[in-house]
């Protein structure tokens, strides 16, 4: 993995995902390093039936989070971010599936599993989670995080696509996505 | 009974089987095999379908557009050295646990952004609340949160007025929202309408708030303008009313299309018909901002006609005045000072009576004896202009008297001065009229008075502005209400005495507001001039009454009144017998 050139203005992609009755939404934010929408990608709602939520067993919530909504939402936004940050720890698999270094912002009340490790940095309000089969990510993650503008709180953004995503509801955008 | 020696009778019985065979007719028929067919074991076994296993997504996705390129965030910022000796490290403010957090200040879509991906524009930018605090973008200093609501107000809206009382940064809530929306490549041209005054103030705002952002003056000689018009590539552009009524075919021509003109001093266009609300009204745009403190001076069709600029479908004709309200409210911001007092020093206003010295009493006396019975005399041929004459005389009179230039005013005006200058703080002086000013600046010349009015030609003022400000020993700014009263900004001034009334409180308002505004840090203490039992205090009387007026046809529509003095109320101030029955 190489970190872009300091004269490149870097990207950031900010992944969550709600599980709300009709299932998995995920919804994923580009922005530049001062915190700036450039694009924003949103999946209709994946709910698993009882034989694949059987037949899939414990890697269900990873597929689906990681695999499914994950990749498919980084896969399809034409700007490719530098560094891509998630609430969800399950989303942290994704790191398997691309060549793009991701971490977890550390949402309280959810249980870590011991294959993550946590660190702090200064743009970040909250505590950061790296996934251990990737810790040698994290010198550069450091150095992409040195490059976003000092007022960026990489916790802030999950609520923006939050709120996008409450607002594509309201507007039945989500279930139209295509 | 038979005896034990007796011998038994036996008898012989035939125990042979005797056998019948007889053909049986099934086994004269050859066997013949029952054969079945079966199924084999390497078979298919017997499948059921649980449906797919596979799961899908479908994503649907939304670009915005990129910032232009000089606009682009800057390189991270190099950490330098830092100098030798001892430093004042402030320490990072820890949050204070029994204050709730703070809700962050951000745009939301207004209920008239009807497109999904505006909504989703408007609704993923980062909050306002960081953006200013010296990190992110370059600001003289960090803007009020008033303020910042403010720019969220400005921000998602087509349509807008901002109102707010004058001295509450008007301007740089503008420039501040123009230069977010530059930077997220929402508008890629801008044009600045204002007053020709305060076209220097602009520019000079715009450097301090928004240094990225490049703006040029539409000026000079036709050619040039043409240029400045039609061929410049410079987003933001600024004009002012007369030159833009002047080449009101360019700004007219589709090809100039902006995507957000700014309307300052917005009052200008109250007067639907006039020349300038036609030109301006006839701009290609995408964004209408108006900014006036003062968007009702006299009657609510004044707020009618600048929306006829802000969004001309949004008040039908004939709309009774009090629907004024509940149709402009979504547009409209307006704050007063009392609602961010806490953000703002205070300002103290004093009213002084005095009375007239004797040789002005004597002028005075006659005066108005003098004019009331001409007025009389005039009967039926008495307009509200020979009225209006006198009121002028009498005014004058109370400034000083005019054969031997006694003015009570002006000995309590050295004296306040004496104390301006001893604390070295600097004044502004308003008058109605240049001649006073005159005669006050040679009264006051040991404190360096510096004139701005009317017949101070236009390239030197600034000069002056600056002069005032930067030269410790220039204590006093003597200006005219007509000049001086909007758009100009002193802070650094601590006191404003009113030397004569204006007819309409709205613009002594605006006047006392060139120093009672953002970036003041002191109390601001305005003395307000009033010569006791004349004409003064009486029009006073009605002028305060009136003052109550404009806050409350903001707020509720139901007070359509003039803000002056009406044409009955300038009667009103004589005792005349014979008023014109159109007045009555």
């Amino acid at each position: 993995m190489s970190v872009p050139p300091v004269s490149t203005p870097i990207t950031l992609g900010f992944l969550t995902a709600l599980q709300e009755p009709s299932g998995w939404l995920g919804g994923y934010l580009v922005t530049n390093s001062w915190g700036r929408p450039l694009e924003f990608r949103l999946t209709t709602a994946v709910q698993p039936n009882r034989v694949q939520t059987a037949l899939y067993g414990p890697t269900l919530t990873e597929y689906v989070l990681a695999d499914l909504i994950g990749k498919t939402l980084v896969e399809k936004t034409a700007t490719k971010p530098d560094l891509i940050v998630t609430d969800v720890p399950a989303a942290l698999a994704l790191r398997s599936r691309l060549e793009i270094p991701v971490i977890g912002v550390k949402v309280g009340g959810v249980e870590l599993s011991t294959d993550l490790t946590a660190f702090t940095h200064a743009r970040s309000s909250i505590g950061l989670l790296i996934p251990n089969r990737f810790a040698a990510d994290r010198t550069a993650v450091t150095q992409l995080l040195e490059r976003i503008d000092p007022a960026v709180d990489l916790a802030e953004p999950f609520t923006r696509v939050r709120e996008a995503i409450s607002e594509a509801r309201k507007m039945g955008v989500t279930n139209r996505a295509a | 009974m038979q005896r034990d020696d007796e011998e038994p009778d036996v008898l012989e019985l035939d125990l042979a089987l005797l056998t019948d065979v007889r053909p049986d007719a099934r086994f004269e028929r050859p066997m013949e095999p029952n054969v079945r067919e079966t199924r084999l074991l390497n078979d298919l076994p017997w499948v059921r379908s649980v449906g797919r296993l596979e799961m899908t997504v479908a994503t649907e996705g939304w670009k915005f557009p990129a910032p232009p390129v000089e606009l682009t965030p800057p390189p991270p910022r190099i950490a330098t050295e830092p100098p030798a000796g001892r430093h004042e490290i402030k320490l990072p403010q820890l949050p204070d646990k029994d204050q709730p957090p703070k809700k962050p200040i951000r745009a939301k879509p207004t209920v008239d952004t009807v497109v999904f991906k505006d909504r989703l524009l408007c609704l993923l930018q980062p909050p306002l609340d960081g953006l200013f605090d010296g990190r992110q973008l370059e600001v003289p200093f960090p803007p009020f949160p008033y303020q910042l609501e403010g720019i969220a107000f400005l921000m998602p809206r087509h349509a807008a007025l901002l109102a707010d009382e004058m001295g509450l940064g008007k301007t740089a809530q503008i420039i501040l929202s123009l230069r977010l929306l530059f930077h997220q490549g929402v508008i890629r041209r801008g044009l600045i309408v204002c007053p020709k005054p305060l076209v220097f103030n602009w520019a000079r705002e715009l450097k301090s708030w928004a240094p990225d952002l490049p703006f040029e003056t539409i000026e000079g000689d036709p050619e040039r303008r043409r240029t400045a018009w039609f061929t410049s590539n410079c987003p933001l552009k600024i004009v002012n009313y007369e030159t833009l009524t002047r080449d009101s075919d360019h700004s007219s021509d589709p090809r100039v299309a902006f995507d957000v003109v700014v309307l300052d001093e917005a009052q200008r266009i109250k007067n639907r018909d006039s020349k300038t609300a036609q030109v301006v009204r006839a701009i290609p745009r995408a964004r209408s901002w108006a900014i006036s403190g003062t968007p009702i001076e006299n009657h609510p069709d004044d707020l009618v006609n600048i929306f006829a600029f802000v969004d001309p479908e949004r008040i039908p004709p004939d709309t009774p005045p009090k629907r004024l309200q509940q149709l402009t409210s979504d547009c409209i911001l307006r704050r007063t000072k009392d609602l961010v007092q806490s953000d703002m020093p205070p300002k103290i206003i004093k009213d002084l009576e005095i009375d007239l010295s004797p040789a002005q009493r004597a002028a005075y006396t006659l005066a108005e004896k003098e004019g009331v019975i001409h007025l009389n005399e005039l009967g039926d041929t008495l307009t509200v202009q020979h009225v209006f004459q006198l009121v002028m005389r009498l005014k004058q009179i109370c400034n000083f008297d005019p054969r031997t230039g006694e003015s009570a005013k002006m000995e309590q005006l050295l004296s306040d001065m004496e104390e301006v200058a001893e604390s070295g703080q600097k004044a502004i002086i308003f008058s109605q009229w240049v001649e006073p000013l005159h005669a006050i600046a040679k009264q006051l010349k040991r404190f360096n008075p510096l004139e701005y009015h009317g017949k101070i030609p236009q390239p030197e003022r600034t000069p002056i502005l600056d002069k005032f400000k930067k030269d410790p020993d220039a204590h006093v700014l003597l200006m005219s209400y007509g000049t001086g009263s909007v758009g100009l900004n002193l802070q650094f001034t601590n006191y404003v005495f009113l030397f004569d009334r204006w007819w309409n409180p709205a613009i002594e308002d605006q006047a006392i507001n060139r120093a009672h505004r953002i970036g003041q840090k002191s109390t601001v203490t305005v003395t307000r001039f009033l010569s006791r039992e004349t004409i003064e205090q009486r029009i006073a009387t009605v002028l305060d009454a009136k003052r109550k007026v404009f806050n409350d046809l903001l707020a509720n529509a139901e007070k359509p009144a003039t803000m002056g003095l009406s044409e009955d109320e300038i009667f009103g101030l004589f005792d005349i017998r014979n008023r014109p029955k159109r007045a009555a």
